[in-house]
C-alpha cells in the first residue's frame, strides 16, 4: 500500500475521522448525559457532576446485578473452556474430517436468533424434569452456545497456526502420551489466543439481553436487564449506568488488544 | 497432512467420550429448542397441520411485522455498508495509529448495541432530545420521532457500521494496488477504475457482508425493544409477546413465526455461502 | 535530444533518499535496461518515470516534454509488472482492449488491433480466457499484448520475468526483444538478473545505492568493469587485492585487480603450477577452483572433451592473459 502523501490523503483522513465521529456521538452524549446536573428540553446540561455515579456505585441492587451478570458470563465460559477445549483437540487430532461438520454447526447460533431458540426454551426447560427456565444455569447454558462460535473459530486458526499435529508427532517421539502431549504442549501455546477469544466471548456476553430477558427475567437479573427494568427512574442515573458498563467492556477489550499485539 | 495416528480402537472411543459432553450440551441449549420449534409450528388445536403458518399469513397484522422487519432490515444494512464501505477503504489509507484507534473504536462501540444504544439514541434524539432541538432550531427537522420506522433504521444503521467495517475491511485485502497502477497507465480515471474493476471485484464480498447484516438485523430483539418498550410491530417482537408477554400466550403460533424468521435467515446465510464460492473464481 | 531524459530527479521515502540527482539518456528505438541488486532504487526509478511513484525534484523529457507534472493517464506510457496485474473479472480480450476503451476507440477498430496484439504474442485463440485460467508465461503475454495495443511511446517492463520458471523466461524474453525490434519502441528494463541484462539490451545501466555506478553496452560492461562493485555483479570475476595479485604475478601491485575466469587456460604447459581443488560442472562449462601461489582463482574452462575435465587434487598449469588483468577501484 503506497503511503506517500497524495492529494487524496485529506479525503480519507476526513472519512475516518467522520466515522469516528457518527460512532461517538451516542457515546458522548451519553456520557454527558451521566454528568449532568439536570438536562431537558434544552441544547446543552446545566452542569456537571458526578453525584450520578456516587448513587449508583453504592446502590445495592446495581452491586448484586453487577455481580450476578459477571458470575453468569464466567460461569457459562468456564464452562466453554471444558467442552471446546477437548472437541477441538479431538477434531483436529483424530477426525479431521469433522471439522466441515463443526464449521456448518457453529453456524446454527448464528442463522437461529435467540429469540427463535426462547421459544423452544421457554417450552422444554419451563417445567418438569428439567425446569431451568428463571435460574441462572439456563442462562450459562445458552451463553455458551453463544461462546461456541467465537471460540471454536479463534482456536481453531490458533491450532493451525501452531501445526498441532506435528507438534503432538514430535512430543511422542520423546516419548510423552497423548495426555501429556496435549497438556505440557499443546495448551501453553494456545494461551494467547485462549485469552484473546474469551476476553472478547465476555464483552459478548456480557452485553446480551434477550436471553436475558425472556428467559429468566428479574428471577436472576443481569445488568443488561437491570437497565431496562430501570428505564422510568432518572434518565442520568441510567447514562451512568451505561458508561460504566462501557468502561468495564473497554478495559476488556483493551487488554484483549494488548494480547493480541503481544502474539505478533 | 499425515495420516490420523490414532492407533487403537480404545484410543478413539475414548475421543469420542470427550466429544459427549459437548453434544449434550449443545443439543440440550441448541438443537432441542431448534427442533421444539420446528415440530411445534406445525401443531395447533386442530392437530397437525399448516394451520399456524396460515393464520400468519392471512393476518395483516404479522403480515405488517414481517413487510416492517423486511424494511428496517434492508435499509439499515444498505446504509450501513454503504458507510462501512467508504469507512474501511478511507481506514486503510491513513496512516497506521489513527488506522488502529479507529479500528479498535469501532470494535468497542459494537459492544454498545442493544439497551445502553437504544438509551443513547433516546437522550440524543428522543422528544426532548439534544440532537432533536439542534436540528429544529436550525430547522432541517420537522417532524421526526426515533420511536417511527424511520428512527429504528437510522437506529439499526449505526449499530451496523461497527461489524461491516469489522467484515468489510479483510475484503480490501483482495484489491491489488499494481491492478489500480495498471489501469491508471492504460487511462483510467479513478471513477473508472472503480467501475470496471474496483467494484465488480469487490463485489461477492460487498453482497456477503450485506447478507450477514440482513440476518443481523431481522433477527435483532434488544434494541427495538429497549426503545420501544416491545411495543413496535417487527417479529422478534412478535415472537417473543407471544411466549413471554401478558397477552394470550400461544406458543405454537410463535413457533410459526420463528419458522418464518428462520426461513428467512436461513436463506439468508446460504446465499451468502453461495456467494463466497464464487469470489474465488475472482481470485 | 535524446528521446527519454532524467535530468536530476530526486527522490527520498520517509526521510532517507533512494536516490540523488539522476541523470539518464535514452534514444529513441532503444532497449535500455537499469540493473542492479535490491534497493539499489532501478523500480523507483521505473515508477518515477511512469508517473506511479511522485518524484521530490528534477525533470523528465519525453520527447522534449517534462512529463512530470502530468498524471499516468495522460503520460503515453506502457507498463508490464513483475505480478501481471491482468484484470482479474475480465478476459483476456477485455483486458488487452481496456486501454483502447478508456481512449474511447470504435468497436470495429478496437477488435482489430486487439486481435492484432494476441497475434503477436502469439495468443489469438485465448481470447475467451479468464486470468485464472492462464499460466504465469501466458498471463505475462496477455500483459504485454495489454500494453502494446494502446500503441506507447514508451514501454517499461518491471522486472517482467522474475516471477516465471527458467525455461519459460528464456523463451519470453527472446520474444519481448523481438517484438520490440519489430515495432521500434523504446524500452527500459528492469532487472536483477545480469544474464538477462547482457542478452536483451542496447545499453545497460548498472545501479547500486541509488546512483548510476556504469552505463555501455554489454561487451564494455563485462570486460571493462569500473569498479569493484560492478566487477562484483557482472561476471564471475576474481577480485583480488593488491596483496595476493602481488604475489601472484610477482610483481608490486597497488590497486585491486580483477580477472575474468575464462581468460585463465588450464591445462598442461601453462606458466604458472597450480593445484585443483574443486570443480563443478555447469553443464557447457567447467568451474575449476584452483590454488595458485597460495592465491584461489575461479577459473572457466568449455567443456570439450574428456581431456578438459580434471580431478581434484590433480596438478595442473594455469596461463593468465596479461590484457585481461583489469584494474579496479
Amino acid at each position: 500500500m503506497r503511503a506517500d502523501a497524495r492529494s487524496g490523503g485529506w479525503y480519507h483522513r476526513a472519512v475516518v475521522y467522520l466515522l469516528f465521529l457518527i460512532l461517538l456521538l451516542p457515546l458522548a452524549g451519553t456520557l454527558l448525559y451521566s454528568l449532568a446536573t439536570s438536562w431537558s428540553a434544552s441544547l446543552l446540561p446545566s452542569g456537571l457532576t458526578f453525584k450520578w455515579y456516587i448513587a449508583l456505585w453504592s446502590e445495592p441492587r446495581f452491586l448484586a446485578v453487577f455481580g450476578q451478570s459477571l458470575l453468569v458470563c464466567v460461569g457459562a465460559l468456564l464452562l466453554s473452556v471444558v467442552l471446546i477445549l477437548p472437541l477441538l483437540f479431538v477434531v483436529h487430532y483424530h477426525f479431521p474430517r469433522l471439522d466441515a461438520l463443526m464449521n456448518i454447526l457453529i453456524l446454527l447460533p448464528f442463522a437461529v436468533p435467540p429469540v427463535v431458540s426462547s421459544v423452544g426454551l421457554l417450552q422444554l426447560y419451563g417445567s418438569g424434569p428439567m425446569a431451568m427456565v428463571g435460574t441462572p444455569w439456563i442462562l450459562i447454558g445458552c451463553y455458551f452456545t453463544i461462546a461456541l462460535p467465537f471460540m471454536y473459530r479463534a482456536i481453531t486458526n490458533n491450532l493451525q497456526a501452531i501445526n498441532l499435529r506435528d507438534l503432538m508427532d514430535a512430543a511422542q517421539l520423546l516419548g510423552a502420551n497423548t495426555w501429556q502431549a496435549a497438556l505440557l504442549v499443546v495448551l501453553p501455546n494456545l494461551r494467547k489466543g485462549l485469552m484473546v477469544a474469551l476476553l472478547l466471548s465476555f464483552s459478548f456476553l456480557f452485553g446480551e439481553f434477550v436471553f436475558a430477558n425472556l428467559l429468566v427475567g428479574t428471577r436472576y437479573e443481569t445488568l443488561q436487564v437491570y437497565l431496562n427494568n430501570m428505564r422510568n427512574s432518572s434518565g442520568h442515573f441510567n447514562s451512568a449506568l451505561v458508561i460504566s458498563y462501557f468502561a468495564f467492556v473497554l478495559v476488556l477489550t483493551w487488554v484483549a488488544n494488548r494480547l493480541n499485539k503481544d502474539k505478533t | 497432512m499425515t495420516a490420523p495416528k490414532s492407533s487403537s480402537a480404545r484410543g478413539r472411543y475414548l475421543a469420542l467420550l470427550c466429544l459427549l459432553p459437548f453434544a449434550v450440551c449443545f443439543v440440550i441449549f441448541q438443537i432441542a429448542p431448534l427442533a421444539w420449534v420446528a415440530i411445534n409450528s406445525l401443531q395447533s388445536e386442530a392437530g397437525w397441520g399448516v394451520a399456524n403458518f396460515s393464520k400468519v399469513f392471512a393476518s395483516k397484522f404479522y403480515l405488517q411485522a414481517l413487510q416492517r422487519s423486511l424494511e428496517i432490515s434492508f435499509w439499515s444494512s444498505l446504509f450501513g455498508i454503504v458507510i462501512a464501505t467508504l469507512g474501511a477503504y478511507s481506514l486503510r489509507q491513513v496512516d497506521s495509529k489513527l488506522r488502529d484507534f479507529v479500528s479498535a473504536f469501532a470494535n468497542m462501540t459494537s459492544n454498545f448495541a442493544g439497551v445502553p444504544l437504544a438509551f443513547a439514541f433516546i437522550i440524543l434524539l428522543g422528544f426532548n432530545g439534544a440532537l432533536t432541538l439542534l436540528l429544529k432550531q436550525v430547522g432541517l427537522l420537522e417532524d421526526f420521532s426515533i420511536y417511527s420506522k424511520s428512527g429504528l433504521i437510522l437506529v439499526y444503521t449505526y449499530f451496523q457500521i461497527p461489524l461491516g467495517v469489522l467484515l468489510l475491511y479483510p475484503a480490501f485485502d483482495a484489491l491489488r494496488e499494481d491492478w489500480r497502477e495498471s489501469a491508471a497507465l492504460l487511462g483510467a480515471s479513478h471513477w473508472q477504475f472503480w467501475r470496471h474493476i474496483g467494484l465488480p471485484v469487490l463485489a461477492p464480498a460487498l453482497l456477503g457482508t450485506f447478507v450477514i447484516l440482513l440476518a443481523n438485523a431481522l433477527g435483532a430483539y434488544a434494541t427495538v425493544y429497549a426503545l420501544t418498550t416491545g411495543n413496535f410491530n417487527v417479529l422478534p417482537i412478535r415472537i417473543a409477546g407471544l411466549v413471554a408477554g401478558d397477552i394470550s400466550l400461544d406458543p405454537n403460533l410463535a413457533s410459526a413465526l420463528a419458522m418464518v424468521l428462520v426461513g428467512l435467515m436461513t436463506l439468508v446465510t446460504v446465499v451468502h455461502q453461495w456467494l463466497l464460492k464464487r469470489s474465488y473464481h475472482a481470485r | 535530444m535524446s528521446f527519454v531524459s532524467v535530468q536530476k530527479l530526486h527522490k527520498s521515502y520517509a526521510g532517507s533518499p533512494v536516490f540523488e540527482n539522476i541523470d539518464c539518456r535514452i534514444e529513441r528505438g532503444e532497449f535500455v535496461t537499469l540493473l542492479g541488486p535490491s534497493g539499489c532504487g532501478k523500480s523507483t526509478l521505473l515508477r518515477c518515470i511512469a508517473g506511479l511513484t511522485p518524484v521530490d525534484s528534477g525533470q523528465i523529457l519525453l520527447d522534449d516534454h517534462d512529463i512530470v507534472p502530468l498524471s499516468p493517464q495522460k503520460r503515453g506510457i506502457g507498463m508490464v509488472f513483475q505480478s501481471y496485474a491482468l484484470f482479474p473479472n475480465m478476459t483476456v480480450e477485455q483486458n488487452v482492449a481496456f486501454g483502447l476503451r478508456m481512449q474511447k476507440v470504435k468497436t470495429d477498430e478496437s477488435q482489430a488491433r486487439v486481435r492484432e496484439a494476441l497475434a503477436l504474442v502469439e495468443l489469438g485463440n485465448f481470447a475467451g480466457r479468464y486470468p485464472h485460467q492462464l499460466s504465469g508465461g501466458q498471463c505475462q503475454r496477455v500483459a504485454l499484448a495489454r500494453s502494446l495495443v494502446t500503441r506507447p511511446r514508451l514501454l517499461l517492463l518491471d522486472e517482467p520475468l522474475s516471477a516465471l520458471d527458467a525455461r519459460i523466461r528464456k523463451h519470453l524474453r527472446e520474444q519481448i526483444r523481438a517484438i520490440q525490434r519489430e515495432l521500434g519502441l523504446t524500452t527500459i528494463f528492469v532487472t536483477h538478473d545480469q544474464e538477462e541484462a547482457l542478452t536483451l539490451s542496447d545499453r545497460i545501466f548498472l545501479m547500486n545505492q541509488g546512483r548510476i555506478v556504469q552505463s555501455g553496452d554489454a561487451e564494455t560492461l563485462y570486460t571493462a568493469p569500473v569498479d569493484l562493485f560492478a566487477a562484483g555483479f557482472i561476471g564471475n570475476y576474481n577480485l583480488l587485492d593488491a596483496d595476493s595479485a602481488s604475489r601472484l604475478l610477482q610483481r608490486p601491485v597497488t590497486s585491486r585487480l580483477a580477472i575474468r575466469p575464462e581468460s585463465i587456460t588450464l591445462g598442461i604447459n601453462g606458466e604458472l603450477d597450480a593445484e585443483v581443488r574443486s570443480h563443478s560442472l555447469l553443464g557447457n562449462v567447467i568451474r575449476y577452483r584452483v590454488q595458485v601461489r597460495e592465491v584461489e582463482l575461479v577459473v572457466d574452462v568449455l567443456n570439450r572433451s574428456p581431456a578438459d575435465l580434471h580431478a581434484d587434487g590433480q596438478r595442473v598449469s594455469v596461463s593468465i592473459d596479461p590484457t585481461a588483468l583489469r584494474e579496479v577501484a
